[in-house]
């Protein structure tokens, strides 16, 4: 129904059709001015984050090919090296890019898909026993307990499609497969695939000023209510529910805390676009849609996090638009057949080329002594290595982003064998400024990087 | 003769299990069920020494179980252990393919014989405890249609749910995440707008009816353009239709944006002929308009650009009088002989006649003029105050009326308290008492009153009987996917639900009322995960939406005239009828079926009885590009069995394709590696054949006898672990009908697990097998197996909240890792 969503106002907004056919893309490039107040104002760096998954791994060199056939790795160590075929479009990147060789997810071991989005950022083996979600934060959370509080919204969790999948999904449940970020233990975030709820999560509600203000009183006033009644249940309740409802209670505290800075949100020097109708049927232009979303709140300071599902784990979709008419998971079970590797590469570098335009347009973006990529740190990879075979052992795995400074790429780091992914997390956290000790079953900092 | 003791229970499962064979205990006398006893004893006993043993023993301990460490006189002692052992052995899953195997009989007999052992010690061995829960995006929709009569699509309001074994109404599994709670305070907002209708309303333009992302019309600018629409005005050709809801009465316009949304684009083909185009709102004509023919085929070819917005103005801001509600828009065209057409060729996609291929936007309202009563309306506005003394008093009677259904309870004047600040803040506002209103509905659907609901928690180890109103609450929500109606609420506050005469006639009204609906699309589409046909996108040119469409059609109409008109369970697998229209019907090569609505025909060949023949079953077990066997036999083995296949183990290298300079092969062809590799062949051997035996089907449901890629025959024959030798989806349904108890089982575990909100547990399946037993009398109608639910202890009563992650029995996680879910790879649809 999509009356329902459809926004209001004809004098402000004219219509944007959803059909993608009139949709312009990149559509969202107009609302974003070439330098922004906020921009310019950069006396304290405003790092951002972003975690970019891909499901079903890479082609690599583990297949029964060998090295012959493998688009994913650097060759050459260090400085010398030369991106894999599958990362050709980040060449004009390059020193940003760090690739690692020998990076090991035990986390996922064994499960074939089910596990795989979610402890892809936990590097935590869920308690699959347990009679609902039962894992640990993830990286992107802990970024974003950190870094997220100066936004509105402290991170975004966005995919391109339902997460929801019967090839990994099915069974006793999704807590695994439908989401690679938790924000607790039993917290697993919902994925938004609808770009409409993306944006309307960014830039908020309400066509003028003052309707957004009397909105936010309005929402302030339910949130009090919500507040009042949820105590008066929870004298009603037993133990186990008190701590359910806790939980509903410290997701209304942090709705509280978004309705405030919600308040100082300072869109002057943004031209606000129209809201994008719903998911797109053009799944080419959903991706390009979700990247544009992505790099639009960066731009604006909307958000600092965001974690991309870049297409469902187990997902039936085909990639005509590519040349690909296969479904993407039956595909990646490839079997060593040539073509249907070069099939299933072609995916992958399709997914590749969209991050490099991102890339392109968050390094064209300036704010202060730098680019929002100067100002960035990004992971871009998948918690498989080998589809045929399931198995996590190389994965595919690069970081991107100048960090602040704290991250220099341009190199291929070649790790000691097995080094755990957590490792990776542990140190991105360091690069960050985050201090910890352990991260997930993480042996140590990657002193390399 | 079925109440005279286990004996006579386990005499009559044999006499149902072995129908074809020669049984032992058919006479329903004492010792005859004694001698049938101990001879299942004794197949028990044998077959685990001899065949499970093997493996599962305090040496090897595969799957972390060795029964030479459990007392086999008594199974009733390990109900965990010996309650997985009757799935895996029902789906005949264990021993593994390729391993020895017992016969048939003895499977049979173990299974009536464990059973019958379970059941008899099954008192006092626990209740299943259900958590503080949240509303799903799919009851809040259900609600906000019963509350306040307003649609919602909950897919496009609030984020995805995570789904337990395709259900999303799992209590467990409804976290709420920051995200929700955003999306779920808007949504609230909108609706209780939307509701009451804007007493100062906005302008505003909304597009709907468009082929993304519009009102979900699988049709503009495709060949359906061209004929009359099923549920259109008689006497008309294609069109668009959708609801929109106006927020207020006044003029509106309608608009096509532009040349290509009425066919007079670039290539302006469709002005080549004259048509009449027609505006109705609820199905009365508004407005009428003439479009096509010489003069405005000459002006767009003349005038280019120009001349084409020339002809879409005059089908443009088009004024039509509505009043405040939701309503339904059609824009269709008058339909005409062909002949006049001068281009009868083309396929008819170049027909020289106009067809719409994009939706209409409506702009409005233009001089609003108040609100006249929408079916929401009357709902809501159960007072109306002629003056402005009356507006307290008649606004606390609405918060009243309507917190009680929402919160399901009586309402206190504490509650009214709070409530009556909303209404005051928004009676403040330029809208005055339309306002006050709207800003307590969004209170009352915004407090957690109505978002969580509760089960009191009996003392520790102990449970308690649930009380009227949550008795209330939980069959409703069961029924109808929403809370209790006025009547239900005023059954409990008296106390008087729960009396067993009283109890049963609700049941009997609820299912008869249109919003057990939802035990159709909520409940069976879950299970047979028909609400994901979307997913699956064949590559087929001869496929489209429409037919997606018609398989989603011809599923719900199926189902509902099994579950809702009372039929056996059963019919689902051996219905000989279907519903079809006659696109559908051309898919199914049934003949003679004229006209794109849908009736109900009778199916003379008897591969297409019941679910295995639906369309919408073949599709959601294929891949874009081809079917699969491995799919369409775990869904058989998981869906309809209810024996889920374990996950492969990981490192498996599934290769199965055709490889270079090979020659071509069926997918059957390639599947033979599942029957020589031992690893594959131990789920593959049991999953593989059941899907075989349907490659008669194409994966959009179509019969074929050749493979259209390798050009090689259909080979169909599969043999099943136990020998049972299949040859079509008619010996598949027949293998799985076999067992008279066996498919109602199945739907009995889903529905209850549907009922409860929870996994169901070890401890639970006497009490599931006791109703499957009850309802063989009634010849298990769905009916009698949601009699049998709402009257089981597992749905009366609710057992200790367990803080922990323990079952209730700490003994369960000594062999948690007997079924594969325990072992944390849920079952993976492998691929092929």
């Amino acid at each position: 129904m999509a009356i329902f969503l459809t926004k209001k106002h004809l004098s402000r907004r004219t219509f944007l059709r959803g059909s993608g056919v009139a949709l312009a893309l990149p559509f969202l490039d107009a609302m974003v001015p070439a330098a922004t107040a906020l921009g310019q104002t950069a006396a304290a760096p405003k790092t951002r984050a972003g975690f970019f998954y891909l499901p079903h791994g890479a082609i690599m060199n583990n297949t029964v090919f060998g090295k012959e056939v493998d688009a994913w790795s650097s060759t050459g160590k260090g400085a010398d090296f030369k991106l894999g075929k599958t990362l050709a479009s980040l060449e004009p990147y390059k020193k940003y890019v760090t690739t690692f060789d020998n990076i090991e997810n035990l986390a996922a071991g064994g499960s074939v898909h089910t596990l795989n989005p979610a402890t892809w950022l936990s590097c935590v083996h869920p308690d699959t026993a347990a009679k609902g979600a039962s894992m640990s934060i993830t990286l992107d959370q802990v970024i974003a307990q950190h870094l997220g509080q100066k936004t509105a919204l402290p991170s975004l969790e966005v995919c391109s499609e339902t997460t929801i999948q019967v090839a990994a999904c099915g069974g006793a449940g999704c807590y695994y497969a439908s989401t690679t970020s938790y924000a607790g233990p039993n917290s697993p975030l919902p994925m938004e695939y609808n770009p409409r709820k993306v944006f309307i999560q960014l830039m908020g509600e309400g066509d003028t000023k003052a309707e957004r203000e009397a909105l936010l009183r309005k929402n302030a006033s339910i949130l009090d209510m919500i507040t009042d009644r949820a105590k008066v249940l929870h004298n009603e309740l037993g133990p186990g529910d008190q701590a359910r409802l806790s939980d509903y209670l410290d997701t209304v505290r942090e709705i509280e805390r978004r309705v405030t800075m919600a308040g100082t949100r300072d869109l002057k020097g943004v031209n606000v676009p129209d809201a994008p109708v719903g998911e797109l049927e053009d799944f080419d232009k959903q991706v390009r849609l979700m990247f544009d979303l992505i790099a639009l709140s960066f731009q604006a300071d909307l958000t600092r996090i965001a974690s991309y599902v870049m297409v469902a784990e187990g997902t039936n979709r085909t990639y005509n638009f590519v040349g690909v008419p296969d479904s993407f998971h039956p595909v990646s079970h490839h079997s060593n057949d040539k073509e249907r590797m070069r099939r299933l590469m072609v995916i992958e570098r399709y997914h590749m080329e969209r991050f490099a335009d991102f890339l392109k347009k968050l390094a064209g973006t300036n704010e202060g002594d730098g680019s929002i990529l100067d100002h960035s740190l990004f992971l871009f990879g998948s918690n498989m290595s080998n589809s045929n075979q399931h198995d996590n052992y190389p994965l595919p795995e690069i970081l991107v982003g100048g960090a602040n400074g704290a991250h220099v790429g341009g190199k291929n780091l070649v790790l000691p064998a097995r080094t755990p992914l957590a490792n990776l997390h542990l140190t991105i956290l360091s690069k960050l400024g985050i201090k910890q000790e352990k991260f997930g079953n993480s042996t140590g900092l990657l002193t390399e990087l | 003769m079925r109440k005279s003791g286990t004996g006579f229970k386990y005499a009559l499962m044999s006499a149902g299990a072995c129908l074809s064979l020669a049984c032992f205990a058919l006479s329903a006398d004492a010792a005859d069920g004694q001698q049938a006893v101990n001879a299942g004893a004794k197949v028990f006993n044998d077959t685990v020494t001899n065949i499970c043993e093997k493996c599962h023993n305090s040496t090897d301990w595969a799957g972390s179980l060795a029964m030479d460490t459990l007392d086999l006189r008594s199974p009733g002692q390990d109900p965990d252990v010996w309650e997985k052992a009757v799935t895996k052995l029902s789906g005949r899953l264990m021993p593994p393919a390729g391993e020895k195997q017992p016969s048939q009989a003895d499977v049979d007999a173990l299974v009536g014989y464990l059973e019958t052992s379970l059941d008899a010690s099954a008192k006092d061995r626990g209740i299943g405890h259900v958590p503080l829960q949240r509303l799903s995006r799919t009851e809040f929709a259900a609600s906000m249609k019963g509350l306040l009569g307003v649609d919602v699509d909950p897919k496009q309001v609030l984020p995805t749910e995570i789904e337990v074994d395709g259900f999303s109404n799992i209590a467990g599994a409804l976290s709420t995440s920051p995200t929700f709670m955003e999306q779920y305070l808007s949504a609230v907002r909108r609706v209780a707008q939307r509701a009451v209708g804007e007493p100062v309303p906005k302008m505003a333009s909304v597009f709907s009816g468009g082929g993304g992302g519009g009102g979900g019309q699988a049709g503009p600018g495709s060949p359906t353009q061209l004929t009359h629409k099923d549920g259109y005005p008689l006497g008309t050709r294609g069109g668009v239709s959708f609801t929109h809801v106006f927020p207020a009465d006044g003029e509106y316009r309608f608009n096509f944006l532009d040349g290509d949304s009425i066919d007079a684009g670039l290539y302006p083909r469709g002005m080549e002929t004259a048509a009449t185009l027609v505006i109705l709102v609820d199905g009365k004509e508004v407005a009428r308009r003439e479009i096509g023919g010489p003069d405005d085929l000459a002006l767009a070819d003349r005038d280019g650009p120009k001349g084409r917005t020339a002809i879409v103005a005059k089908v443009s801001g088009i004024p039509v009088q509505v009043t405040a509600g939701s309503h339904t828009v059609t824009a269709t065209f008058i339909e005409r002989s062909w002949a006049q057409s001068n281009d009868p060729t083309g396929g008819g996609l170049v027909s020289g006649m106009p067809i719409i291929r994009d939706g209409i936007q409506v702009v409005g309202p233009y001089t609003p003029r108040g609100l006249s009563l929408s079916a929401s309306r009357a709902k809501i506005f159960i007072c109306e105050p002629k003056q402005e003394a009356e507006e307290r008093p008649c606004a606390e009677k609405i918060a009243r009326h309507l917190a009680t259904q929402a919160f399901r309870r009586p309402v206190t004047d504490a509650d009214l308290k709070w409530l009556m600040k909303f209404y005051e803040s928004g009676r403040a506002e330029a809208g005055g008492f339309d306002s006050g209103v709207t800003e307590l509905i969004t209170a009352v659907l915004s407090s957690p009153d109505f978002l969580y609901r509760a089960i009191s928690s009996p003392a520790p180890g102990e449970s308690r009987p649930l009380d009227d109103l949550e008795l209330a609450s939980r069959l409703s929500f069961f029924l109808w996917n929403q809370g209790p109606d006025a009547e239900l609420l005023a059954l409990a506050n008296k106390k008087q639900l729960s009396e067993p005469a009283v109890l049963d006639a609700q049941v009997a009204r609820m299912l008869k009322d249109p919003r057990a609906q939802s035990l159709v699309s909520d409940f069976a589409f879950s299970w047979l995960n028909f609400g994901t046909l979307d997913q699956i996108d064949p590559l087929d040119r001869t496929f489209n939406a429409g037919m997606r469409a018609n398989f989603e059609t011809e599923a719900r109409l199926f189902l509902s005239s099994v579950l809702l008109a009372n039929r056996s369970v059963t019919d689902l697998l051996t219905a000989d009828y279907t519903f079809v229209n006659d696109s559908l019907a051309r898919q199914y090569g049934i003949p003679g079926v004229l006209g794109p609505q849908f009736r109900k025909v009778t199916l003379k060949d008897e591969n297409r009885w019941g679910l295995l023949g639906k369309g919408a079953l073949q599709l959601r077990t294929s891949y874009a590009d081809r079917t699969s066997p491995v799919l369409r036999g775990e869904y058989v083995l998981d869906r309809l069995i209810g024996t889920p296949p374990s996950p492969p183990p990981p490192g498996v290298v599934t290769d199965l394709s055709v490889h270079e300079g090979q020659p071509p092969s069926t997918v059957r062809q390639r599947l033979e590696i599942h029957r020589t590799n031992p690893t594959c062949r131990a789920c593959h051997g049991v999953m593989d054949p059941l899907g075989i035996a349907m490659e008669n089907f194409d994966l959009t449901g179509r019969w074929r006898t050749v493979d259209s890629v390798s050009k090689l025959p259909i080979d169909p024959v599969a043999t099943l672990s136990s020998g049972i030798v299949l040859r079509s989806p008619s010996d598949l349904r027949r293998y799985l009908t076999r067992r008279p108890d066996q498919f109602p089982t199945t739907v009995t575990k889903r529905l209850m697990m549907y009922a409860l909100n929870r996994e169901l547990e070890y401890y639970d399946m006497p009490q599931m097998r006791k109703i499957v037993r009850d309802a063989a009398a009634s010849n298990y109608t769905f009916a009698s197996l949601i009699t049998g639910i709402v009257n089981s202890d597992a749905f009366r009563r609710q057992g200790p909240d367990v803080k922990s992650k323990k079952a209730p029995d700490a003994r369960a996680l000594k062999t948690a890792s007997l079924d594969a879910r325990d072992t944390g790879a849920t079952p993976l649809r492998q691929e092929q």
